[in-house]
Order: C-alpha cells, then sequence, then structure tokens
C-alpha cells in the first residue's frame, strides 16, 4: 500500500503492462507490486496518459447503425456501485486473492524442502508456474540456478540473499545463470509471489532430493 | 506557485482536507468537458451526458479496436467492442475518481483491458481464470500525483506527441494501438530488440513521461 520498495519492474516492463502487451504470468506479478508501491502506481498513470492521447488520436470509425440504441437500451438504472476490498483482512493484490479463491491447483502447502512450502496456481497458460511460495522463519533454500526467467514478488515478510533484504511489495527478476540461496527472515515466514518459465537447476550435490524444484508444471 | 514543490497531496490541495465529496464536485478540479460528463454519469446517471459521451468516445473507441489485428479479431470486433465498453462506462461510472486520472485516460483503461480480454476471449478456448481487468484494482487511496502535477504531465504529452521523430511515434503506435509487444515490433519494423526499446524509452523521455536512466534504480 505505502510506498516502501527497492525493487520495481523497469520501466519497459511497466510500457508493457500499460499497453497490455505483457504476458500473463509477469503481468500478475507486475500488479502484485503495483498493490504495494505508489511511486509505479503514479508512473504507470502517465504510461496510461500516453496510451490515451494515441488512442484519442487515432482515427475515429463511423459506428455500425444501431450501436447507440443497443447500449442505451441496455443501461441499467441502478449502478454498480464498486465494492470496496477490505484490504484490513487482507492485504494481498486482488489478482493474488482472487487466484486464491478459485484457481488453487491444490488447496494444501506442498512441501518443497524443509524449509519451503508451494502452493501452484493454475493461471490458463503454459509458459510461467505461478506459484507461492512460503519460506519459515530463518529457513534457508536449496541453492539454486536458473534455466529460464523467474519473477518474484514478496507479499508478506522479507527475505535475503548474498546481495539484500527483500521486503514487501519488492520486485526481482531472476535471469538464466544468476546462483542464489535465498533465506527467510528471523521474525517470521515470508510469503512471495513467483512466475517460473523454466526449471530451477540446483547446484546441491544433493539436489536431485529436491526434485520439485526442478520440474516446472503449468497446469 | 508554491504548491509546486510539495510533495504533498494535501497541501497541494488545501480543500481535500475538508469534505472530498465536495471537492470532486468542484468544477475547478477537472475542468474538462469529458471528465464533468463522466462525473455527471456517476453521479446522478445522467442519461444525456452519457450519450453525449457516447458520441465522442464511440468512434474513437471502434479505431482503437480496428487498429490491433492481433489474434482473435474479427471483423466485428470493433462496434462489440463499443457495446462493452460504454455499458462499463456507464455500469463503473460512480466509481471513477477525477482526482486519479482524466475521462480519456479512465475511458482508455476500460478499453485496453475489454480489447484483450476480447481478443484473448476469442483466440483461447482454455478457460482463462483471470482477466486484465483483474490486473488493475489499485488500492483506494489518494491520488498518487496532485491533480496539477497530472494536467502538467497529460499537457506535455500532448504537445511533445506531435513532434516526435516519426520512428519513434511509429513504435508507440504500434505498441499502444496496434497492441505489439516489443518482440513483435521488432521483428516486423526488422529492427533489434534493443533498438526498438531505447527508441520507445527515448520518446517516453522526450514526453517526460520517465525521466533519464539513472532514476532507474
Amino acid at each position: 500500500m505505502n510506498n516502501t520498495s527497492q525493487f520495481h519492474p523497469d520501466d519497459t516492463m511497466l510500457l508493457e503492462f500499460s499497453a497490455g502487451t505483457l504476458a500473463t504470468a509477469p503481468s500478475i506479478c507486475v500488479s502484485a507490486h503495483l498493490h504495494f508501491c505508489s511511486k509505479c502506481r503514479a508512473q504507470l498513470l502517465r504510461l496510461d496518459q500516453v496510451g490515451s492521447q494515441l488512442m484519442s488520436e487515432a482515427e475515429p470509425l463511423e459506428l455500425e447503425e444501431g450501436t447507440f440504441d443497443k447500449v442505451m437500451a441496455n443501461l441499467d438504472s441502478s449502478q454498480q456501485i464498486p465494492v470496496k476490498v477490505d484490504s484490513q483482512q487482507n492485504n494481498y493484490p486482488f489478482s493474488v486473492t482472487k487466484l486464491l479463491k478459485n484457481n488453487l491447483v491444490s488447496q494444501t502447502w506442498k512441501r518443497l524442502s524443509s524449509s519451503v512450502d508451494v502452493a501452484r496456481f493454475e493461471t490458463g497458460q503454459e509458459d510461467f508456474e505461478v506459484a507461492l511460495h512460503k519460506i519459515c522463519a530463518g529457513g534457508k533454500t536449496p541453492k539454486h540456478d536458473h534455466h529460464g526467467l523467474e519473477y518474484t514478488v514478496v507479499l508478506k515478510g522479507s527475505f535475503s540473499d548474498e546481495n539484500a533484504v527483500y521486503r514487501e511489495g519488492d520486485f526481482l527478476i531472476r535471469q538464466p545463470g544468476d546462483v542464489h540461496q535465498p533465506m527467510g527472515a528471523q521474525n517470521g515466514e515470508c510469503i512471495c509471489l513467483s512466475a517460473l518459465s523454466a526449471p530451477i537447476k540446483l547446484t546441491n550435490p544433493l539436489g536431485f532430493l529436491m526434485k520439485p524444484w526442478l520440474r516446472i508444471n503449468p497446469m | 506557485m508554491g504548491m509546486l514543490k510539495t510533495e504533498s497531496k494535501n497541501l497541494a490541495n488545501p480543500r481535500i482536507n475538508g469534505d472530498r465529496v465536495a471537492v470532486l464536485k468542484s468544477t475547478e478540479k477537472r475542468s474538462d468537458q469529458w471528465s464533468q460528463l463522466l462525473i455527471s454519469v456517476g453521479e446522478t446517471h445522467d442519461r444525456q451526458a452519457f450519450a453525449k459521451l457516447f458520441q465522442h468516445f464511440g468512434p474513437l473507441l471502434k479505431g482503437f479496436a480496428h487498429a490491433s489485428r492481433n489474434e482473435g479479431w474479427f471483423p466485428g470486433l470493433g462496434d462489440d467492442l463499443v457495446q462493452e465498453v460504454m455499458i462499463k462506462v456507464w455500469n463503473k461510472a460512480a466509481g471513477y475518481n477525477a482526482e486519479k486520472a482524466s475521462a480519456t485516460t479512465w475511458i482508455y483503461t476500460v478499453a485496453r483491458n475489454c480489447r484483450i480480454d476480447m481478443l484473448r476471449r476469442k483466440s483461447n478456448t482454455q478457460h482463462l481464470p483471470l482477466e486484465n481487468e483483474d490486473f488493475w484494482h489499485e488500492p483506494d487511496e489518494e491520488t498518487p500525483i496532485s491533480l496539477l502535477q497530472q494536467k502538467r504531465s497529460e499537457d506535455k504529452v500532448q504537445s511533445s506527441l506531435a513532434q516526435l521523430p516519426k520512428e519513434q511515434d511509429e513504435i508507440l503506435r504500434k505498441v499502444y494501438l496496434e497492441g505489439k509487444s516489443h518482440a513483435e515490433a521488432s521483428a516486423e519494423l526488422g529492427l533489434p530488440l534493443g533498438t526498438v526499446k531505447s527508441r520507445v524509452r527515448l520518446a517516453l523521455q522526450k514526453m517526460q513521461v520517465i525521466v533519464s536512466t539513472e532514476a532507474q534504480e
């Protein structure tokens, strides 16, 4: 809600999000970040102004006869008043809340390792696996490499790796070749949204024991 | 002009401390006619105001629908989109916040989401759990940019768009109007992806939509 995020999607991603050309899985992550980051919301508004200016300069096309009447006949006299989501009860972004309600692959957390649980979402696309990861307080995740892109947004708590501490709202991209070993904060569990484009490769020699990390499992 | 220097929304607009509803109704807040009409639709179900919005935006929305020939496009998309968007405009007008965006920007975001969802529904047989609209639920908050700042940036966008070099203008139109990703634009124009990205960034910098690279964290 506030503006504490330190790590943001770059301008190109925000622009593609504004223009509606960003793929579904990264869009879920960008929308989750926007929920927390007023700086990026302000940036997005300026990008939307560009789109709206271009639209208002687009060549107007004459409508088919009857389109206007059809619309006027369909106006409900009772307008829909927007329902305010109770943000105190649930500080998750709208898109994540909706996925949690309707699109969990399983209703229970699946254990990935002694300190990491996963809950996968069905998102109607096959390019990314979209999931929540829960790292227990002080939990160490297996050191891993990435074969593909991984987007992560911290939804609750914090974790750290060799480079920095990541807090609520922070948006991270891991590229192939990035090796890291995230650790949950000592003071509580950490929940992250992630979109993973390809299997993660473990660098730990016993990595094969952590098989689920190796798998991409789009529904 | 002291108010320009402050970051605080409350100081930039002292009235906001008082009655928020009165602020929204105040004509000096956002005086362009489309925003005024949209406020009337939201507040009093004003069908005449809605009809005026329709006459103005309907043909533009159809033009916007026909600009994108992405997968899922079909000949009747234009008028279908106009109907879907305008009915949404009617239904959602009560939630329009003139402090946050002009009517044109607000209607653009509704149209963009509708266009994507309509194209996806046509081209995808799978059930899609999320609609594009779901990505655009912003927390209810005070406006992220003061109205004064917004108006200045709208004016800047409008005046500088016309002065962009042709190759920058072309790419912006591909991205926003034709709905092409940077990768698709690069393939179509036969340009490296990096060139596409830097042209877009240059255009956005000229319009002062983004600041130069050092602001990237």
